[in-house]
């Protein structure tokens, strides 16, 4: 379960250009539920994600795992639980390294690193295994540097890496966003099938409302740093992509007033 | 013209056994480059003041009648130390690591002055680890090439295992990419101070080797090191290459044996010596510029040949 207890951020404080990010945003996300988070450029969305990770520091509020307190901890102690997937595919893989490696780093993301011999033959065996679930012929190509597969091929490598070991929480901000419709389909596919079958807490952000309305239990939609509105449950099912671009219009409409 | 060769040749083949016991021992500062410069994307300079920072701890610590041991002790713990100082200056006051290197590096020259209280120190007569040699004659080049290619060959060994154990390939991760390695739970500081402070220690072993080999210390001994050290890693990549962990592992010791040879080839041939730094400078100046060259003969515009983190 993940807990996000009033979390404020300003960027430049004081300053002519001060920007909130976080607005006092309070999120709760039981354990095996899977949330689409939507929100217009600028809403928190990334920010909100950034201080769950431990990689944007909160100036208050608290963030909460299955009831533990981990405001203060840095990005690496945190990434024991929680794993998550960049928008960017550049960032989420160690491109001079090869695609085994990358996984034995994922797969050591919760264990201590011993001293052992890393790439056994047991690993390789699994990793085989897990990668040929995404039919891309990754799992040929074990030994293959990650700078040399294709942007989509690395995102689903990504991913593969994230929902292994079960994370206590995985966090997708916008994960398929560079990936051209075809490719952006099988990483989602990929997504929603492992999220599904591991019962994983996952936090996915996006901006393509289909994938909001045929995806995930609840929608969480931010605007100006705090949850603007959650469609869960019952009211979900019957939502469609034009009631959740009607929200967005009634927060331009008040913007327009407000500004 | 054919006396000109024979000479050359000749003045080359007698300092063969000399030059290739003196680039086994630097061998060890161009591993103390290639570990920040490949293996952690962190272009360092902290080698040009680590290597007479391991080369005056070791003299006063021989002159003061320690062993040859523990003076090579205490100059990989000072190594260690220094490198440790550059990525801390980096990590935490976001100083670019090149500045970061500089600053180390300038103080160190102060530092070792302070240590030695004088700009050199004979040791000539104590006893050194090259005495050890069984059934050669101490004092000469064999004896030397023999104690450091065992002690080479131990820690190729030894580094090649490390870099592909969990522990290691956790390191390679943080130069490959320091953003996904701390999203993998991986400390990237602990793994740079770390990495760099182990680069140090190696730079300061060179040094502490050297000062057993040749008997005394010098403030000045490290004089462009770092670019000599550079000369001799692309060499070393080129011949052995650097795909894998192993390749790029031997490639500084490697590229050192082949560069000082090098060297001594264009020293016997008639080069003046204070042209040498000139030499290697232009040396490397066109390793670096190759691949823009090529690119500009037709092909599109080439990626810049080294990236690290700012
Ligand atoms: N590092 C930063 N420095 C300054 N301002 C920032 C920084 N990161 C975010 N902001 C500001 O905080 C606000 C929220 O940004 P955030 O990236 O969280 O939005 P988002 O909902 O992810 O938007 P998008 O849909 O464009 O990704 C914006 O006003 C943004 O300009
Ligand atoms: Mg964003």
């Amino acid at each position: 379960m993940l807990e996000i207890r009033a979390a404020r951020k300003v960027f430049y404080r004081g300053q002519p250009d001060e920007k909130v990010a976080l607005s006092g945003l309070d999120l709760t996300l039981n354990t095996g539920e899977f949330g689409v988070v939507i929100g217009s450029n600028g809403a928190g969305k990334s920010s909100m994600l950034n201080a769950v990770s431990g990689s944007l520091a909160l100036d208050s509020g608290q963030i909460l795992i299955n009831g533990d307190d981990i405001t203060g901890l840095p990005v690496h102690k945190r990434a024991t639980r929680i794993a998550r997937v960049f928008q960017d595919p550049m960032l989420g893989t160690a491109a001079s390294m090869t695609v085994a490696e990358n996984m034995l780093l994922a797969e050591l993301r919760s264990k201590t690193r011993t001293l052992r011999h890393g790439l056994n033959a047991r690993r390789l065996a699994d990793y085989r295994d897990r990668l040929a679930i995404l039919g891309l012929g990754l799992e040929e190509r074990l030994n293959t540097r990650v700078d040399l597969l294709s942007g989509g091929q690395r995102q689903s490598l990504s991913l593969i890496m994230a929902v292994g070991g079960s994370p206590d929480l995985l966090l997708l901000d916008e994960h398929t966003a560079a990936l051209d419709p075809r490719t952006a389909d099988i990483v989602m596919e990929a997504t929603v099938r492992a999220v599904e079958a591991l019962k994983l807490t996952t936090l996915m952000v996006t901006h393509n409302m289909q994938h909001a309305v045929d995806y995930g239990h609840r929608v969480i939609m931010l605007d100006a740093g705090h949850v603007h509105l959650q469609i869960g449950d019952e009211e979900k099912a019957d939502v469609t992509v034009a009631d959740l671009i009607g929200h967005f219009a009634t927060k331009t409409d008040r913007m327009l007033l407000a500004s | 013209m054919i006396d000109f060769l024979q000479t050359t040749l000749t003045s080359f083949v007698a300092l063969i056994p000399v030059t290739l016991a003196q680039s086994l021992i630097l061998g060890f500062v161009v591993a103390g480059i290639m570990i920040p410069f490949r293996m952690l994307s962190f272009p360092d300079l902290t080698s040009e003041g680590a290597f007479p920072l391991g080369g005056c701890v070791c003299g006063v610590a021989l002159a003061a009648g320690l062993g040859p041991l523990a003076a090579i002790g205490l100059a990989l713990l000072t190594g260690f130390i220094a490198g440790c100082c550059t990525a801390f200056i980096h990590l935490r006051f976001r100083i670019h690591t090149l500045l970061a290197g500089i600053l180390v590096m300038t103080m160190l020259y102060s530092v070792n002055l302070r240590i030695m209280g004088r700009s050199n120190l004979s040791v000539f007569g104590t006893e050194t680890i090259f005495d050890w040699v069984p059934f050669v004659q101490p004092g000469f080049p064999l004896a030397k090439i023999i104690a450091v290619g065992v002690i080479t060959l131990a820690i190729f060994l030894a580094l090649n295992f490390f870099f592909t154990t969990e522990k290691g390939t956790a390191v390679r991760a943080v130069g490959a990419n320091p953003v996904m390695a701390e999203a993998q739970g991986i400390n990237v500081w602990a793994a740079t101070i770390g990495g760099i402070g182990l680069a140090g220690a190696f730079s300061a072993f060179s040094g502490a080797l050297m000062v057993q080999s040749q008997g005394f210390a010098d403030v000045n001994m490290g004089l462009g090191i770092l670019i000599n050290g550079l000369a001799a890693l692309m060499i070393g990549e080129a011949i052995v290459g650097k795909a894998t962990v192993w390749r790029q592992l031997l490639a500084p010791f490697a590229g050192a044996m082949v560069y000082y040879q090098l060297v001594s080839l264009c020293l016997a041939a008639g080069m003046p010596p204070p042209d040498l730094k000139l030499a290697t400078g232009a040396f490397v100046l066109l390793m670096l510029a190759l691949p823009t060259l090529r690119a500009a003969r037709g092909r599109q515009a080439a990626a810049p040949r080294e990236s690290f983190r700012e």
